[in-house]
């Protein structure tokens, strides 16, 4: 699919892309351009201008209140339900800046899916809350739902688990199986990006780990923004690391691997070090 | 400042690993006495002690891999630490070389020298150990990119000694006042020790080579 037509799809009504927009790399499927928000008076993004790559996992890191979340939020617009909250500049998804007017909120996050920070199943049955999306998007009659559904629980490393319990309640799993049903959930509707919000800071090390696995093999088909705590996590999972430091200003974004062996910037470095914070 | 006793920890790394690198030294040059003297007792001493350079390396290395386990270090620190793990490796090997010149220098009994004039060549390496050593207690990768320099001078003084001693070697032949056994003997105990004080030189460069990777995350010495 292209990248225009990809674009078409966020918009509610035909309106012509302008070709302008684009951004011109096909390695880029989110770009920040000077993307600043507000709460009110409080400004908690402060001009962050970012490629993330399609297909990578990229981490955000950050102590608490740096904007990391209001990062991730904007991206799928689901900053949208806070009131007082602004944004200024561009927040470009496949070349479309997803503030515009024709942009429809709704239609944009069926292309960009999100996991939160604690599992939050729908009080429905395993293979109901896998095939919720599908069935929003009024897909259940054009597609072999019980086909997705078994795909979307391969993916997330679920089925093996589950797949002799399909109506069991989503409820009845254990944490980390509840992640992962929440994973599947947001998968199988084929988002292209996966939206990660401390994913595992509610799990034991070993559920977390079963989810860290999965996250490096969905960026085979996703691309995965996870905002994480766990600076090990993002050291581990993460291709690309984006580094947010007090003020919601973007201090650094590289390669995981120079960010956590030579970073550029100073405080970066007092920050993964610890001798910051 | 966050993680006070993480960074303790990093601080007694750096002084045990300059400490031991002080006494490393100080066995070499006392080595380096024994190769002008022949002073057995000194020699057997210093032999003796290697066992103690032996356990401090282990000890630090110990340090290191908690430290790694436990604090999970990342970019500069992590460097360090990598870097230090290397470098004591270094100092322990120059530790066992210093050994083989105290054994060479008893063996000689004060008459090492066959026509090659050693103790400069011994302390030049000395003096790039010291050096390399300073370099990585006060992260001055500009010092370590000079000593590294220094080796080809060293490795080319060595190459031009070992040449006078075997040069030396025929001429004493053919005066004819030496049996061929003891020629050889000699020789083969001075080539070794110019071996060895060249030997010395290449750790003082890997030292430098870490000691750039720690600072500047350059590795141009390491490969």
């Amino acid at each position: 699919m292209s990248t225009q037509e990809n674009s078409q799809k966020l918009i509610s009504t035909e309106v012509q892309v302008d070709e302008r927009t684009h951004d011109g790399s096909a390695d880029t499927v989110v770009s920040a351009a000077d993307l600043s928000v507000y709460y009110g008076d409080d400004q908690a993004l402060s001009d962050v201008s970012v490629d993330i790559p399609e297909k990578r996992v990229t981490a955000i890191i950050g102590p608490s209140g740096c904007g990391k979340s209001t990062f991730l939020r904007s991206i799928n617009r689901m900053n949208d339900r806070i009131s007082m909250c602004r944004v200024e500049g561009r927040l470009q998804f496949n070349g479309k800046n997803v503030y515009d007017d024709d942009v429809d909120p709704v239609a944009l996050r069926r292309r960009i899916g999100q996991v939160f920070q604690s599992p939050n199943p729908f009080p429905k049955s395993i293979y109901d809350n896998v095939a919720y999306g599908l069935r929003v998007q009024g897909k259940a009659d054009d597609v072999d739902l019980d086909k997705e559904v078994e795909r979307a629980l391969k993916q997330a490393a679920l089925w093996d688990e589950v797949k002799d319990k399909l109506d069991s309640f989503g409820l009845d799993l254990s944490g980390g199986q509840q992640q992962r049903l929440c994973i599947a959930r947001a998968i199988a509707p084929d988002p292209e990006v996966v939206l990660m919000d401390e994913p595992t800071s509610a799990l034991d090390p070993v559920a977390a780990s079963k989810i860290e696995d999965l996250i490096e093999d969905l960026a085979e088909t996703y691309t995965v923004i996870i905002v994480t705590h766990n600076m090990q996590q993002a050291a581990r999972i993460s291709d690309k690391t984006a580094v947010f430091l007090t003020g919601g200003e973007l201090v650094e974004f590289d390669d995981t691997a120079t960010i956590f062996e030579d970073p550029d910037d100073q405080r970066v470095e007092d920050y993964i070090t610890g001798k910051f914070g | 400042m966050a993680r006070n006793s993480y960074q303790t920890q990093l601080a007694d790394l750096r002084g045990e690993v300059t400490a031991m690198a002080d006494t490393t030294r100080s066995r070499y040059d006392r080595s380096l006495a024994v190769l002008d003297s022949g002073d057995a007792e000194a020699a057997d001493w210093i032999i003796e002690q290697d066992e103690d350079i032996n356990q401090w390396y282990l000890d630090i290395e110990s340090d290191c891999i908690e430290l790694l386990a436990l604090q999970q270090p990342v970019a500069s620190d992590l460097r360090f630490i990598a870097s230090s793990f290397k470098i004591v490796t270094d100092l322990e090997r120059v530790g066992d070389l210093a050994t083989n010149l105290a054994r060479y220098g008893r063996e000689a009994a004060g008459e090492l020298v066959v026509g090659a004039d050693i103790g400069p060549l011994g302390d030049t390496a000395g003096e790039m150990v010291s050096d390399a050593m300073e370099a990585y207690a006060t992260d001055n990768a500009e010092l370590a990119r000079q000593v590294a320099a220094r080796d080809d001078d060293l490795d080319a003084d060595c190459r031009a000694a070992s040449e006078q001693v075997v040069r030396h070697l025929m001429m004493t032949q053919q005066e004819g006042d030496r049996s061929v056994d003891t020629a050889v003997d000699d020789v083969s105990r001075a080539l070794l020790t110019i071996r060895d004080i060249e030997r010395i030189g290449d750790h003082a460069v890997n030292i430098c080579a870490r000691t750039l990777y720690m600072v500047e995350n350059d590795d141009e010495l390491i490969y």
